[in-house]
């Protein structure tokens, strides 16, 4: 299963393309490994006699069970847009955006007593994390392809 | 577009440096302990402000119920997922 190139990346792709290959790639890659790993903790809480795997509740887990299969459907499509850069240019400002919302949330979490308690400042530097992977899918978006007429 | 989504990003990307000064996000075990312990220990010995509350069981309890035992009040922020 190699690379596809699109139509307007000819051989000597410029760098930026490749990078953003590489952030699509390891991000789809994450996105699907952090899924597998929530949808696995609802099953793994429903066993008899289990230690809930994640501090939360039955709804809890539920809930990370459906973000797991919605991670596991955006790591996918982010594969998709590293293979492709088509797809990877439509791709990118919807993920940008979806980063951002990860961040905001984050950060009014921190500033909320509750989540502060529970996680401290690993709140703020997962913010500022997906901040600074949202400038990357900004930045490195691939540029469109030029019009090609026959 | 690309410029001011690079703004938004920024923007927010300072914000989540500045919180920890902010007065909202001022906070910290040790700091939190310096600022409130002083002000709090010249609570001790004084009267309890009457209060009513509900316990765990949902039963009103009134500060004049509680006279005559030893009594440990936790207030606490519940995180119940």
């Amino acid at each position: 299963m190699g690379v596809r190139r699109s139509v307007w990346e000819p051989r000597g792709a410029p760098p930026v393309n490749l990078a953003f290959r590489f952030v699509a790639a390891l991000s789809g890659v994450s996105a699907i490994a952090v899924g597998l790993v929530l949808f696995g903790a609802f099953f793994a809480y429903q066993r008899p006699g289990s230690e809930a795997p994640l501090p939360m509740g039955p709804l809890g887990h539920y809930f990370a069970a459906f973000a797991g299969c919605a991670l596991v459907g955006w790591g996918s499509a982010l594969l998709a847009g590293a293979r492709d850069l088509a797809t990877g240019r439509r791709l990118a400002p919807g993920t940008a955006f979806a980063l951002v919302l990860l961040a905001v949330y984050r950060m009014v979490g921190w500033l909320m007593g509750d989540y502060y308690a529970l996680a401290g400042d690993l709140l703020r530097w997962e913010a500022g994390a997906f901040l600074l992977l949202a400038l990357a899918f900004i930045w490195l978006r691939p540029r469109e392809a030029p019009r090609v007429s026959f | 577009m690309r410029w001011l989504a690079t703004a938004i990003v920024v923007a927010l990307f300072g914000l989540n440096l500045w919180m920890p000064d902010t007065a909202l996000g001022r906070r910290g075990t040790e700091r939190t302990v310096h600022t409130h312990v002083p002000a709090a220990s010249s609570w001790l010995g004084q009267r309890l402000a009457p209060l009513r509350f509900e316990d765990l069981e949902g039963r009103t309890v009134s500060t004049a119920d509680l006279l005559g035992h030893p009594l440990l009040l936790v207030f606490e922020r519940s995180v119940d997922w």
